[in-house]
This record gives structure tokens, sequence and C-alpha cells, in this order.
């Protein structure tokens, strides 16, 4: 039996190694004058948000781990602790990552947590750390339930997360280029995670993976980056404030400012929370399709191509 | 990790980052050095929405854009920028220039340092958004 299962928390032991790779990338753009950019109160405003996940963890943590410890003592399956048990986990960890990812971008009750991710108009390791406050009330750590059924244990399953966590760090850098052919083809990587983090209507809804980009290229949502097209980072509509409480919660508010608005119906008011985010119940908004459909209708010679196809 | 040292370590790390930064001049906020920069700006955001004419700060830390869906703000946001377009706003005096508050959780103020004459005029100017 693995009742007693432990593991690292791995994400809390890497904040020395996230401190020191910042400065690393720091020293890197200031001497070479190239590879990204830094702004103070950008790289601020991450760095809160990213010790605002922290504590959330901390404070929160308890609700999805009971959540699965439930499940855990539901479950007659255990597979152990091998290592090829954590290997296998680590790579469902990774197809569950890319599904909540992906709800993230097209439901607007996940997006309202996942959005701060993508509110910074620059991409550095510091944007790696700006995550979210408010995950547990996705209520996304249900994707995780089959892998606990199935047997793994909890503690196996965070863990594995974590150092999803950790891996997704690196790649939140403009210091690397491309990768070796074969880790393009196989691993996400500086070049295809700058995709995912455009604005540009070409990189909307494109490589949500989190480790592998198998994923994408196998569920249809792959975009390779561009040569031709730099990627634009940011929001479709940038925010006007470096306020961490406004960044980590203003999907929220503008949730409950539609939710709450007068004259629509109760089926519209759902749609607020869960259609893609850009709904509106009298189509005055856009969405990313109707974005890519716009973009499309100015510059027509773009239809066919990676993003538009 | 004991709770004291990640706080430590994460207090301390934030803090040196951003001296660090401000201390390698990178808080210096962007100025729009000609229309066609405030233009391009306002396009990133609202790239269907056709642009009349350009008032910027002289200062460029700002610019007005008369659009064909009302008045709109770009302004910068570090190094950045963003725009909106205004209505319902309010406009308050301040010793520096002006401070426009906007009925938008995610850009809820603008303060702009103004010589009193451009004050005045952007003051005119912004009467139809509010």
């Amino acid at each position: 039996m693995t009742d007693q299962l432990t593991y690292p928390d791995v994400v809390q032991l890497a904040v020395p190694l996230f401190i020191a790779a910042i400065l690393v990338e720091l020293t890197w753009i200031v001497i070479r004058r190239r590879g990204g950019r830094y702004e103070t109160r950008d790289a601020l405003t991450s760095l809160i948000l990213g010790a605002g996940n922290v504590a959330e963890g901390i404070l929160l943590g308890f609700v999805a781990w009971g959540f699965f410890m439930l499940l855990w003592d539901l479950t007659p399956l255990d597979l152990g602790a091998g290592w090829w048990v954590v290997a296998l986990c680590f790579v469902l960890d990774d197809l569950r990552y890319y599904w909540v990812h992906r709800f993230g971008h097209r439901v607007r009750w996940v997006w309202a947590s996942h959005v701060n991710h993508h509110s910074s108009q620059h991409y550095n390791l510091t944007t790696a750390l700006r995550q979210t406050w408010t995950g547990t009330f996705t209520f996304m750590m249900i994707v995780r339930a089959p892998l606990i059924l199935l047997g793994f244990h909890p503690a196996m399953v965070l863990f594995c997360g974590g150092l999803n966590l950790i891996y997704q760090f690196w790649i939140h850098t403009e210091a690397i280029g491309r990768m070796p052919r074969w880790v393009e083809a196989v691993m996400n990587t500086p070049s295809h995670h700058r995709v995912h983090h455009g604005r540009n209507p070409r990189y909307l809804d494109a490589n949500y993976a989190g480790v592998f980009i198998i994923w994408d290229k196998l569920f249809g949502t792959f975009v390779p980056e561009q040569d031709e097209e730099k990627v634009d980072y940011g929001l479709v509509h940038n925010l006007g404030t470096f306020n961490p409480i406004r960044v980590a919660f203003h999907e929220w508010v503008g949730i409950w400012r539609d939710v709450t608005q007068p004259g629509i119906t109760w089926r519209d008011r759902l749609m607020y929370c869960v259609a893609p985010p850009g709904w509106s119940h009298d189509g005055s908004r856009d969405t990313s399709q109707t974005i890519k459909a716009k973009h499309l209708t100015r510059h027509p010679e773009d239809a066919g191509k990676p993003g538009f196809s | 990790m004991p709770l004291q040292i990640l706080i430590t370590l994460v207090v301390a790390g934030i803090a040196g980052i951003a001296a660090l930064t401000w201390a390698l001049g990178m808080a210096t906020p962007r100025r729009f050095v000609s229309d066609s920069e405030a233009i391009a700006a306002f396009a990133r955001e609202f790239p269907e929405t056709p642009v009349r004419a350009v008032t910027r700060c002289r200062d460029g830390q700002a610019a007005l854009l008369r659009t064909d869906s009302g008045v709109a703000l770009v302004w910068p946001m570090g190094a950045d920028s963003t725009a909106r377009l205004l209505s319902r706003i309010r406009v308050d005096r301040t010793r520096h220039g002006l401070t426009l508050h906007l009925p938008d959780y995610t850009a809820p103020r603008v303060s702009l340092r103004l010589p009193k004459d451009e004050a005045d005029r952007w003051q005119t100017l912004l009467r139809q958004a509010t």
C-alpha cells in the first residue's frame, strides 16, 4: 500500500532556482542587448502574482488535497510507487495539463483564473511566475480525478504537476531561439510557448502543451512560430494597470458584471460563465474565432497558413 | 522548506529583482514620439477602428485620438502601451495636470502631467467622453 507516500514540494524547492535563472536572463539581456526585455513594474507584478500563487497553494491546497484523498479512498486500484509509475503519471498528468490549459482558454470561468498569466506584454522568466490566485475556484482539480481513480497516489500526481510547472519555467524566454529539431518535435520549447503567449490573431488558441508538444500536434492546436511574424505578447485588450489585485481578479469582476446585468436570459448568464472568452449575448465582442475571421477579411492572403487553417 | 526561509527568499528575491531592473533604467515609461506611433499603439487594441485625428501630449506621455467610435486614449503601460475608447469618464484637475477616471476595472485611472494650457486643451477635448 502507498497510503503514506510523500514527495517534496518541488515548486517551493525551486524558488532559489527561479530567482537565480531570472538574474542570469537579466544579465544576458543587459550584456548582449538582445534576447528579451524587462520592465520594473511588469516584473514586479509578475513576481507578486507568483508569490500570491504559492500563498494560495498553502492556504487553499487542502481543498484539492481533500478531494484527491476522498477519491483515493474510493478507488480499489493502487499502482504503487515504482519509477515507471512516476514516469507514466508524469506523461498522463501532462495530458491532463493540456486539457486543463485548453479549457483555460476556451471556457471563460477557467480563463478568469488563467488570464493573468497572459496579461504581461513582456515575455521573460518573470512572466512564468505570473500565476493565478484563483485556480481552486475553477474546479479543474476534477480533471485529475481519473488519474487518482486509476491508482496513481495523490501525492505522486501533485509531485508530477509540480515538475510540470518547473519544466514550463525555462520556456518563458526570448533569450533562446530554437532548440535542436528533435527537441522542437517532441517537447514544448521557448519557440512553441512564445506562440502560445501571442495576441496576434494567427497565434490565438494555440500550443496549449505543458511539457510535450505532441498533444497539440495530436489534437490539432499546434502552430509553429513564424519567422516573418514576430509574436506580440499580452492580451487582445491589454490591461491599463499593474495593480496585482486588479490583474488577479479582473476577469472575475467582468463575469460578475456580465452575469448580473439586467435584461438578459438565464441562458445568457450561464454563457457569460462558460462560453469562450469574448462571447457576448448581443455579439458586440470578439472571440478568438471572430478575431481570426476579421483578420482574414483584412488579410485574405493569410488564409490556409499556420494559425488560419 | 521551512516557511520562514521561503518567505525570506521570496521577499528578498522580489525586492532585489525590482531594485536591479530599476537601477538598470528599466522603469522608464514609453513615450509616443510621433502621431503614427500613437495610431499604431491604438491599432494594436482596435484594429477595426479608423483614426481621424491625433492629439499627443507635448512630452509624448499619452495621446487622444478622434476615431469613428468616439474619443480614445492611448497611454504607456511601462515600456508598452494600452488604449481605451472613452465614455462616461470623470476628469479631475490636479496640481500636475489631469486625472482621468475610467469606468473600467482593468484601467481605472490615468494620471497625466500637463502644463496648464495643455490641461485646458485636453479637458475641452475630453468633454465629449464624460
